[in-house]
């Protein structure tokens, strides 16, 4: 058991600190210009893309033989926890998280080669389309269909909320081609060229500054070497990519809860009213208080559940299910005391207090809710056997 | 980062699992009846004092193995000890002590042969507990201090037949600089204990006056006047046992396996899904600490000291309890008011209600909730004092 960071680790930490703090806001996508950049296509900047390439971010959890660096779940935390922390608008999330994990974990080696290496060269941007209308939080509830015929598969149905579709090369779609509308089994991924005839896309940008679309497939022609992973086995896949997800969006959030516990101390420390910073006051103070243990206490279950994860140990999934509940439950209540603590300026964009109190609200809905969670929580939760236990003194 | 345990941590493990298979209480009864056999076996294992450091006679455990035996043990009922001389007093002892001192009270601590109570709070000295009056005045010869005052919140000074004691030795200048750290032998003459009676209904907490107490100057620790400096190291040692994480987990286990059998209509508390959301709720909060738990064990290992992350565990660890706590006594709905008949409702009823009501304290002593923020503000985010 080693809690310690890897020196390796650590520099990875510094650099892309030093860089977001650094180079980052001078691209344009600083706080100032976040939403007026999220308006148009491709709401990023594509020269810091490739600058994020060329410093190996990119390719920081993919296998050395596909170009990566081969690194694992604790690396994709570090690298994540920092973007948080930067607001990076970059869609990382989207093309190394979701999508290259998906080719990683389901395709073939000649799908890895044609698409991993053009990933960590910032040169193929992916994106996952999963998410369906009636599914709300199940992650199997897909009624997208992939009918088969003689050369291939043929793709109909609607997808929503696709991040980064809009810049994306090859789409990675979640289709249904068997069994009923929500089972487990019965669903295979697709690999798609983004370009493909009869996909119609209508694309807009989130709450918190990112892109995102509505897809529509519509008698979509796939061949036979686009089907990711095996047929009809495609939930392991994605149980897998949610999973990654999960963890790194709670890396993401824990980075940017310890900024805004940290934004909200500097604050109302400077803050005069009454003769007084705020931060004297007890009240105020309690509060960031309460911000802080929140943010500490995610970042052990994110240590847990990542370690977990990593080791393939039991509680892996259990675990997953505690993080994801624990982020939306404490994101909430961190990003909704920040804008409290910080007053009128709280109610502004003109602080990046606002700008991770609204990407900590977007983020719950993300791949299950708070609630979800919960309840999936409590159909792993261990139930011991035995008789009932009548003396229940604490020793 | 590794979560797995190394090879002798699984070795470890594997031994302390065998020793509690072997030596621990099987039943309730025999929590009572084989008490001194338990003790025993620790002693000739040398696991009696797993915290104490090696040249007094620790086991030299690792962060970890600490963390092992902790999770082990409370899985089994094992014969309460109290704190106060092992876990509070015997760490001041070791660093402020002399020579005699450690000679004459260490080992009556490690056997359990003398009990041990604490004199902090006074009834005008909670959370501000440098504002203590109880006086202490050395004798012209220098040979011994006679005491008066009173003491509040002593929690088993009835049994006690020693008390380590913060006295005010003078009461200019800086409050903090006046105090001294005396032992007191309870069965001075001039000393009166007076019962109080908490929430619960029991007995364990006291009023202890003193009237001309005499204390020779030899029981005094350390420096006179560096008493507050020599208690606030002890603080920490109080603090970090009070979270009780791992029994927290192992209760609301418990608490599962009583709802089970707790009816409700044909099915029983367990099917229902908004109890068992809160049980969740609570258990995810505890598998957090835990492993905050375990982050400010392995700072410890590194730096030599438990890390503020100490009082994190003590302001979440106490809520944790009252919530599982307040869960145990909603499980047994009508029949936690019964506080007479034994054989109405279930069995967990009568105890859950009055560790709930005891329970309450959790969130005071030890210092209160609302101070530990104080701390937390100040420590660790750099927040200033008005």
């Amino acid at each position: 058991m080693d809690f310690r960071f890897t020196e390796e680790q650590q520099l990875l930490r510094d650099s892309i600190e030093k860089f977001l703090r650094e180079d980052y806001g001078s691209a344009g996508v600083g706080i100032a210009e976040r939403r007026k950049k999220s308006r148009k296509v491709p709401g990023f900047d594509e020269a810091t893309w490739h600058t994020f390439a060329d410093l190996g971010w990119l390719g920081v959890a993919i296998p050395e033989e596909f170009g990566g660096i081969g690194g694992n779940l604790v690396d994709t935390m570090v690298v994540m926890e920092e973007l948080g922390k930067g607001l990076v608008l970059e869609p990382y999330f989207p093309t190394v998280v979701l999508g290259a994990n998906a080719v990683l974990l389901g395709g073939s080696d000649a799908q890895k080669r044609e698409i991993l290496p053009g990933v960590v060269e910032g040169k193929i941007l992916l994106a996952l389309a999963h998410a369906e209308e009636q599914a709300r939080n199940n992650p199997f509830d897909i009624a997208t269909t992939a009918t088969r015929h003689d050369s291939g598969w043929t793709l109909n149905g609607s997808k929503s909320l696709v991040l980064n579709a809009d810049s994306a090369h090859q789409l990675i779609v979640v289709a249904r081609t068997s069994g009923n509308r929500a089972d487990r089994n019965g669903i295979t991924l697709f690999l798609v060229d983004a370009k493909s005839e009869g996909i119609t896309r209508t694309d807009y940008p989130t709450v918190d500054c990112l892109r995102a679309s509505e897809i529509r497939f519509e008698n979509v022609m796939v061949g036979q070497s686009q089907v990711l992973g095996t047929l009809d086995n495609g939930a392991e896949v994605l149980e897998g990519v949610i999973q990654r997800a999960i963890l790194a969006l709670g890396a993401e959030a824990v980075g940017m809860m310890e900024m805004l516990h940290r934004d909200t101390a500097a604050y109302t420390s400077q803050r005069i009213q009454f003769g007084h910073p705020l931060s004297q006051f007890q009240t105020v103070k309690h509060r960031i208080v309460d911000m802080f243990v929140e943010t500490e206490l995610t970042r052990s279950l994110l240590y847990r559940a990542t370690m977990e994860a990593e080791a393939g140990h039991p509680d892996a999934q259990l675990d997953l299910h505690a993080l994801k509940h624990k982020v939306g439950k404490a994101g909430r209540f961190v990003g909704q005391s920040a804008v409290q603590l910080h007053g009128g300026m709280g109610q502004t964009e003109e602080l990046r207090i606002g700008h991770y109190f609204i990407r900590l609200t977007a983020m719950d809905p993300l791949f299950g809710d708070k609630d979800y969670h919960l309840r999936r929580y409590v159909d792993l939760m261990s139930i011991p056997e035995g008789e009932p236990d009548a003396n229940i003194l604490p020793f | 980062m590794d979560i797995e345990l190394r090879e002798e941590d699984l070795a470890f493990q594997q031994e302390v699992r065998d020793f509690l298979q072997q030596h621990a209480p099987k039943n309730s009864s025999e929590l009572w009846s084989k008490r001194n056999d338990w003790f025993k076996a620790l002693k000739e294992k040398g696991w009696d004092c797993p915290k104490w450091p090696v040249e007094f006679g620790g086991p030299g455990w690792s962060p970890v193995q600490h963390f092992i035996w902790d999770k082990e043990t409370c899985a089994y009922s094992l014969p309460p000890e109290l704190p106060f001389g092992k876990v509070m007093l015997a760490p001041i002892l070791m660093r402020y002590g002399s020579k005699e001192q450690i000679e004459r009270f260490l080992p009556d601590i490690r056997d359990n042969k003398v009990n041990w109570c604490q004199g902090y709070s006074e009834p005008g000295a909670g959370s501000d507990l440098a504002s203590l009056k109880t006086k202490a005045e050395l004798s012209a010869d220098g040979k011994e201090y006679t005491v008066n005052g009173t003491k509040i919140w002593t929690t088993m000074g009835h049994m006690a037949q020693w008390m380590f004691c913060l006295t005010r030795t003078q009461s200019t200048g800086v409050r903090q600089e006046g105090i001294t750290f005396l032992l007191i032998n309870m069965k001075t003459p001039g000393i009166t204990v007076k019962p109080i009676f908490t929430l619960g209904g029991s007995h364990h907490v006291n009023q202890v006056f003193f009237d001309n107490v005499k204390v020779p100057v030899e029981n005094r620790i350390g420096e006179e006047g560096k008493g507050w400096t020599y208690a606030k190291g002890l603080l920490q040692h109080e603090r970090s046992g009070i979270a009780g994480i791992s029994r927290t987990i192992v209760a609301l286990d418990k608490l599962k396996k009583n709802a089970r059998a707790v009816p409700d209509g044909d099915h029983t508390l367990l099917d229902d899904r908004s109890f068992l959301s809160r049980i969740a709720e609570t258990e995810i909060e505890l598998r957090a600490l835990e492993f905050a738990e375990l982050r400010s064990l392995a700072d410890a290992q590194h730096t030599g000291e438990p890390g503020p992350a100490s009082s994190i565990l003590k302001l979440k660890g106490t809520e944790m309890q009252q919530r599982m706590q307040e869960l145990t006594i909603e499980a047994a709905g009508i029949y936690g008011l019964n506080q007479g008949f034994k054989e109405a409702g279930p069995k967990f009823s009568k105890m859950g209600m009055m560790l709930y009501l005891n329970g309450r304290a959790a969130t005071v002593y030890g210092g209160c909730s609302e101070v530990q923020k104080d701390v937390i503000a100040k420590r660790v985010l750099g927040l200033v004092d008005a």
